[in-house]
């Protein structure tokens, strides 16, 4: 399990690096100059040139991607030019709100779907199946932002019951600044996770061990939690792992819609003005999460699997 | 079981949410509101983006001198209204003694944040030679500004190399017009370099109190502040950078005061949100199609011309300001000394004569691309642009991009780009003076800001002169020819000066606006006041 465990941390540090530097190259093959849109008309040949050399732009592309990871070894991401600001304090003053919004969103969609599904699972083909299945397809199929415009429409404009704009501010005032924006991307998750629970699930509950536990008279609940969901939950493991890039990319819209904070609406800005060390930061840290949380899955799965724990243990039968 | 956390159990803490739920919606209040609520009066209005800088010296758009326009005083600030005017603020006497030199006395009494002293005439000339030494993007704002002679602690004299008109429109009472403190900011700094968004002292009526970044800016009443009480305790500025995202938090009560966009507007004034009034003030941008004088395909003045009258303004217009925007006569915004009353193409063009002047060039099959940004407002005029030209056989591709790229297509200094822009949509943002509309377009600027690579003595020569001319009559002259004279080379064709819409709560505030619709905040006034 341990050198499984090393062997996954390593490729996960060769993922990021593979990722960052591919980035890096692609970010300056697109024509564009940061010096045009920060300083407007009013930029001169000298002026340009001082925040080309300020943003280290002069300097050869091999110096530069050098001078990148040179800094990451001693935990610097950079300089913001523009802002006069660390690109770390930057990056982590943002990345919390985009991180509470999708720890939020997908934590209410795996406590509604996963009992959802189960019970799609436990009573397939009843009325609830039915229903569950039509509304479950339909909230797949629409975008997370077509549902955060309306939701805001109903539940901020016209009934006024929640705020629409904001993050507002403690805990709690922070709780109902988010229910809309995670309502708008958890919805389509709990369609996917109830889907695929339900699916795993009847796969599950028909295998031989079921079978057996049935026969002992072990109550139908019991097999449900003991012995059929933790099997049938390993591939909502691995798609939350894969989704953390897809929640990151809704996050983008819903950040935009409700006017929230986060690394979504700070790349976007970022790229748009071709502030490089803001784009190669937020690239890396994004990048770490969606490697982190792939990696997670991966190590949770063979946790939760006792035929991958017994493979690792013993090595390839 | 019973739950509890700390003292408060499972029951309580629903019993007491429900009460509070209710009392809420009982008084009809958005629970926004509630929990923005706050003693005093305040101000909640929105902004489109963050400052980049809270430093003068340093500044790149119009949204941070609003803010600057607050923290910081100067000596003459503009007066809200429909004309463009301004008034003393932290001078008591300003005049022009001879077209170079401008003496001002400064009021006493206006303080500095900080244990930072009052302001004096130290204060001013530091201020202004500080952007002139630094050699600062912004430098161009003071123009000739040579030096400021102090005469005692209140009294100073700006000197000017040569004669300088613009001063009183976009230095004094503008962005590069704003008084820091020498004392604060060489602490803060060593050299009297850029500090940033951290400003070392604070000396107009507000105070920033709180940034949160990417949520909202915090101004409060400054303690020291002995000048004229602003009217309300508290501005907060939320960021929302969708306009159709403000327009809903507006109806929704999070925002008293916000700009809405122009394709929102015709449905907006049909159906106001209650107790809301909606204004339109007339923008100092200009947006127009510029084309490449240096393109083979572009060279003849011919091909140009048909361009120009192939293009129909009010149906661009229609089509992408669903009708709320005006047709432009220049690159001079109305109300702007040189402001022309019509332009030479009428706006509607005409298809016939644009047939006439492609027959007289002699070219057929031509394929043209536009480039624009890749927002909604600019694709969609670029795509009518294209229809239109279709009309005379003109084929023309879109090249939407984002600004990053857009921005730099056509400097010679980022590579070869230049030499294959044809069409291009170009917008400006100006100032309230003549020259911020015109100076881009003289020879010095081709491949820098002038992309249609417009070359004309003539041009230069009025350029140079308008600048000195003080007689508003008599200064328009110059500037209706240099407009002129753009139009009959055949590479613009103007477009609009756009429009600025405002929304705002009438049971909450009475705005103070200049006349191109930007936020005066210092004037706004609660309705209760």
């Amino acid at each position: 399990m341990w050198l499984y465990l090393v062997k996954r941390i390593i490729l996960a540090i060769a993922n990021i690096a593979i990722a960052v530097t591919f980035l890096f190259l692609m970010i300056r093959a697109v024509p564009g100059d940061p010096a045009a849109v920060l300083l407007g008309t009013r930029a001169t040949p000298e002026m340009k040139a001082q925040l080309h050399e300020q943003m280290g732009l002069d300097k050869p592309f091999i110096v530069q991607i050098a001078t990148f990871f040179g800094g990451l070894l001693h935990g610097d991401l950079g300089f913001d030019v523009f802002s006069q600001r660390a690109v770390a304090d930057i990056v982590f003053e943002q990345l919390p709100y985009t991180l509470e919004l999708i720890l939020v969103s997908i934590l209410w969609a795996v406590l509604v779907a996963v009992p959802l599904g189960c019970y799609s699972a436990m009573r397939r083909n009843s009325l609830v199946d039915q229903v569950a299945g039509v509304v479950t397809v339909a909230t797949i199929a629409i975008p997370s932002f077509v549902v955060a415009v309306y939701a805001l429409l109903i539940f901020a404009v016209t009934l006024r019951w929640l705020p629409a704009i904001g993050v507002g501010i403690g805990f709690w005032d922070g709780l109902i600044y988010l229910i809309l924006p995670a309502f708008a991307i958890g919805i389509g998750w709990v369609g996917y996770i109830s889907r695929l629970v339900r699916a795993s699930m009847l796969e599950i509950l028909g295998e031989n061990h079921i079978r057996m536990a049935r026969s002992f008279g072990i109550s139908e609940w019991r097999i449900i939690a003991r012995y059929a969901l933790p099997l049938a939950i390993l591939p909502t493991v691995t798609i939350l792992g894969v989704g953390i890039a897809w929640l990151l990319s809704s996050a983008v819209f819903i950040e935009v819609v409700f006017a929230r904070p986060g690394i979504g609406t700070l790349i976007v800005n970022a790229v748009n003005t071709r502030n490089y060390p803001i784009v190669m930061g937020v690239v890396l840290v994004t990048t770490f999460l969606i490697v982190a949380a792939t990696t997670l899955s991966d190590v949770v799965n063979a946790f939760l699997d006792p035929r991958t724990r017994e493979k690792l243990g013993h090595g390839k039968r | 079981m019973k739950y509890t956390i700390g003292n408060v159990s499972r029951r309580s803490f629903l019993k007491t949410g429900a009460v509070l739920g209710g009392g809420i919606v009982a008084a009809g209040m958005p629970l926004s509101q509630v929990i923005w609520a706050a003693e005093g009066k305040v101000l909640t209005a929105r902004s489109d983006t963050e400052p980049n800088t809270l430093d003068p010296a340093y500044y790149t758009s119009q949204l941070e001198v609003d803010y600057m326009n607050c923290i910081y005083s100067k000596l003459i600030q503009f007066k809200p209204g429909s004309e463009w005017g301004w008034e003393r603020e932290a001078a008591e006497n300003i005049e022009q003694v001879d077209p170079t030199h401008i003496r001002f006395r400064l009021k006493k009494g206006i303080k500095f944040s900080g244990g930072h002293g009052e302001l004096t005439a130290k204060d001013v000339k530091f201020s202004f030679e500080r952007i002139v030494k630094n050699n600062t993007p912004v430098k161009v704002e003071w123009g000739s500004l040579d030096r400021v002679e102090i005469e005692d602690d209140y009294t100073a004299v700006m000197i000017f190399k040569t004669p300088f008109v613009p001063v009183w429109n976009i230095s004094l009472p503008h962005g590069v017009g704003q008084i820091v403190s020498e004392d604060a900011v060489m602490k803060a700094t060593k050299d009297g370099g850029n500090f940033g968004t951290t400003p070392p002292a604070f000396s107009g009526p507000y105070v920033l109190a709180d940034w949160k970044k990417g949520q909202y800016i915090l101004l409060t009443r400054n303690p020291d502040w002995a000048g004229q009480k602003p009217g309300f305790d508290e501005i907060r500025i939320l960021t929302v950078a969708d306009a159709k995202t403000a327009e809903r938090a507006y109806q929704a009560g999070d925002i008293d005061y916000t700009t809405i966009s122009l394709d929102s507007l015709a449905t907006l004034k049909g159906a106001p949100p209650a107790d809301t009034k909606i204004e339109e003030f007339p923008s100092l941008n200009y947006v127009w199609i510029g084309m490449n004088m240096d393109h083979p395909k572009l060279k003849d003045i011919n091909v140009r011309k048909a361009i120009q009258w192939a293009i129909n303004v009010p149906q661009i217009l229609d089509t992408a300001y669903s009708g709320q925007a005006q047709v432009a006569t220049g690159t001079i915004a109305p109300g702007i000394v040189g402001h022309r009353e019509r332009a030479l193409v009428p706006p509607e063009g005409d298809l016939a004569k644009a047939k006439e002047f492609l027959e007289k060039a002699g070219v057929t099959d031509l394929a043209l691309t536009i480039n624009c940004l890749n927002d909604s407002e600019s694709s969609t005029i670029a795509q009518t642009v294209q229809a239109q030209l279709s009309q005379i056989g003109i084929t023309v591709e879109v090249n939407a991009q984002d600004p990053g790229s857009f921005w730099s297509t056509g400097m010679e200094s980022e590579g070869e780009r230049w030499k294959d822009l044809q069409l291009n949509l170009m917008s400006f943002s100006s100032l309230a003076d003549p020259h911020v509309s015109t100076t881009y377009f003289v020879r010095e600027q081709i491949g820098v800001w002038n992309w249609e690579r417009f070359s004309n003595e003539r041009f230069d020569e009025l350029s140079a002169k308008a600048v000195t001319i003080s007689d508003p009559i008599e200064r328009a002259k110059l500037y209706y020819e240099m407009q002129d004279l753009m139009e009959e080379s055949g590479a613009y064709r103007f477009l609009t000066n756009g429009r600025t819409p405002i929304m705002y709560r009438t049971t909450k505030v009475r705005p103070a606006m200049r006349p191109d619709g930007l936020p005066l905040y210092i004037h706004f006034k609660p309705v209760s006041a």
